[in-house]
């Protein structure tokens, strides 16, 4: 019944995870600023929206960053144009906006004509979670994988959005970089380089819980309880999937064995990560049972407030709910 | 023959050719095409704008974004025409084995963009005119978009974006033909007054008529010394149909093709002395 916590770079305890100090922008814009003084062909953005290491950036780069407004369709176009002649070109806003807002150029420029602008999106899921569902980012991984071309980075914290930059930088595609808005545990170390796309956060010998975000940081607790807790020692384990499409063929070695696969995310089921994972299994004729937990909203969005953790309550995946529905349904299944 | 009826000689032919492969292919946007034949003879044929049939992606070029893409045909044609690719392909427009359909395809030599969804094209070309600026290049960046299109808002995001940014090597035209597909510009939300609109949006507006050579040149002909530091917009006013009296300003001919002796007809008036 022991946890395995992978030696990542860091060498870390679950139990010693610390909130980080920066911000995933932050890490994320810091990182961009070394890039962008050594290539001056990079090219920033920003539809109105900022962030304390952006400052720095516009400060000393003013020829490589533009505001351009509340106007995200023609921050795509413009992207698109400046791309085309060879610029290197970041388009930055909240993440509803960035991507569902101006998804028509976004397909027939970027994917159509596989256009390398890297959009870059802050808050996902519930992390703008004073801002009602206008603000929320729950339909983006369902609409962003559907187009040919384009590469979804989605941060689960900020050294993986550190990480992103360098990545994004050196993709010859689009890429939409989705990066939390508040601060969660650093999980990696700076050593990791996110080439894989995925990461065995958490050996496990039965079943995995696959997860991506901010919820890879619930799925650790929850694994660290049951598999502490439980009395048929299950042992599960914890998959991070920070990038799609999957590569299908490291994630079928990873889970081959399981016995069951639980998705997790803040993000509408319908077409999110565990869709995909269901897709993957379909198409390959996996026969593992998949257990998906993710946004139903019933033909309600969400106009909840008072924290993300209690809006999340109202779907079941605040941990508590969501600890003790993964335990019944794992205890079914094993 | 002058510079001018060698243009119009040209717009006579690509017309002709236009028709053709509309007809063959029983489709294609044959009236949105022949409002702009002569902006595209101008631009193509008139030595207005710089480009190399050889090295169709020299950095160096001018770019030319259509970005009313329906208009493909007429672009296709003058492409073929100059031996962008080989004109036979001309023969194969929106069938089996043919290398372009109805709306313009990056992929093919001489195109810069696919387009076809519209207000999306003048937006790149605000883009590529920011990066020939700050890589102080001095190509310019054409664009022409239609008078329909102006109903999509971000027509006006890129509008304040290129006049913001000082975007003097964008010269867009409109082809302000007074059409959409079902009716009427005035009739469906009225665009007018257009230039007001431009001006107040800080671009340097002009107006022409877009079917006579000697106005496009007055329009064009400045483009490469401008004393300016706004965008330039020309508001070509054309016919949509323009060489065909039963298409002519007529609506539900948008996005099709005449048939049988229709096409016949067509092709009479089109080869008529004083079209």
């Amino acid at each position: 019944m022991s946890i395995v916590l992978q030696s990542l770079s860091s060498s870390q305890n679950l139990q010693d995870l610390q909130i980080s100090q920066i911000s995933q922008r932050d890490s994320f814009w810091n990182e961009m600023y070394e890039i962008a003084k050594k290539d001056r062909d990079v090219i920033v953005l920003a539809a109105d929206m900022g962030a304390p290491a952006l400052d720095k950036f516009r400060r000393d780069f003013g020829g490589q960053f533009f505001n351009t407004g509340i106007a995200e369709q023609n921050t795509i176009t413009t992207a698109a144009g400046l791309a085309l002649a060879g610029k290197k070109v970041y388009a930055y806003a909240i993440a509803p906006f960035i991507t569902l807002r101006c998804f028509e150029q976004i397909k027939c420029l970027l994917a159509m004509m596989n256009i390398p602008v890297k959009l870059v999106g802050v808050g996902p899921g519930f992390s703008y979670e004073d801002s009602g569902p206008t603000h929320h980012t729950v339909e983006d991984i369902s609409i962003m994988r559907i187009l040919p071309n384009m590469k979804i980075f989605n941060s689960t914290d900020s050294k993986t959005a550190k990480g992103f930059a360098r990545l994004s930088y050196e993709c010859v595609n689009p890429c939409y970089i989705r990066l939390d808005r508040q601060l969660l545990p650093d999980i990696y170390g700076d050593q990791d380089d996110f080439k894989e796309g995925m990461k065995t956060l958490i050996e496990g010998k039965d079943s995995y819980i696959v997860t991506t975000g901010n919820m890879v940081h619930s799925a650790l607790r929850i694994v660290k309880d049951l598999n502490n807790s439980n009395m048929k020692n299950i042992n599960v384990g914890v998959i991070d999937i920070y990038k799609l499409p999957i590569d299908q063929n490291l994630f079928l070695s990873k889970v081959i064995n399981s016995q069951s696969i639980i998705t997790l995310e803040e993000h509408t089921l319908a077409g999110g990560l565990g869709s995909n994972i269901l897709e993957i299994f379909s198409d390959n004729s996996v026969k593992i049972p998949v257990k998906r937990y993710g946004l139903n909203f019933n033909d309600k969005y969400c106009y909840k407030y008072g924290g993300r953790e209690n809006m999340n309550k109202q779907y079941g995946l605040d941990i508590e709910t969501l600890q003790r529905s993964i335990q019944s349904y794992i205890f079914s299944i094993v | 023959m002058s510079f001018i009826q060698r243009l119009e000689q040209k717009s006579k032919q690509i017309r002709n050719e236009v028709l053709d492969l509309c007809v063959k292919a029983g489709t294609g946007h044959l009236n949105s095409s022949f409002s702009c034949v002569e902006i595209l003879v101008a631009l193509y044929y008139g030595n207005y704008m710089k480009f190399n049939v050889c090295k169709h992606t020299d950095p160096s070029r001018d770019k030319f974004i259509l970005s009313k893409g329906q208009a493909s045909p007429a672009l296709y044609a003058i492409l073929g025409d100059l031996n962008f690719f080989p004109k036979k392909e001309l023969d194969y427009f929106a069938q089996t084995n043919g290398i372009f359909g109805v709306h313009l395809q990056h992929d093919v030599p001489g195109v810069e963009i696919t387009s076809g969804s519209l207000g999306i094209g003048f937006g790149v070309a605000a883009g590529l005119a920011l990066a020939h600026k700050l890589n102080r290049e001095s190509n310019l960046v054409f664009c022409l978009i239609g008078d329909g299109e102006c109903y999509e808002g971000s027509i006006w995001e890129a509008a304040m974006f290129a006049s913001h940014n000082r975007l003097n090597n964008l010269i867009t035209i409109i082809d302000r033909n007074h059409l959409c597909a079902t009716d009427f510009t005035e009739n469906i939300i009225a665009l007018e007054s257009l230039r007001d609109k431009w001006k107040s949006f800080n671009w340097d507006v002009v107006e022409i008529d877009g079917h006579d050579f000697n106005e496009i040149d007055l329009a064009l002909k400045d483009v490469r010394c401008r004393k300016t530091q706004k965008p330039k917009i020309i508001i070509a006013n054309t016919i949509k149909g323009k060489g065909c009296s039963f298409i002519s300003n007529e609506p539900l001919w948008h996005g099709m093709a005449p048939k049988g002796e229709l096409a016949k007809i067509a092709k009479k008036e089109l080869n008529q002395e004083d079209i």
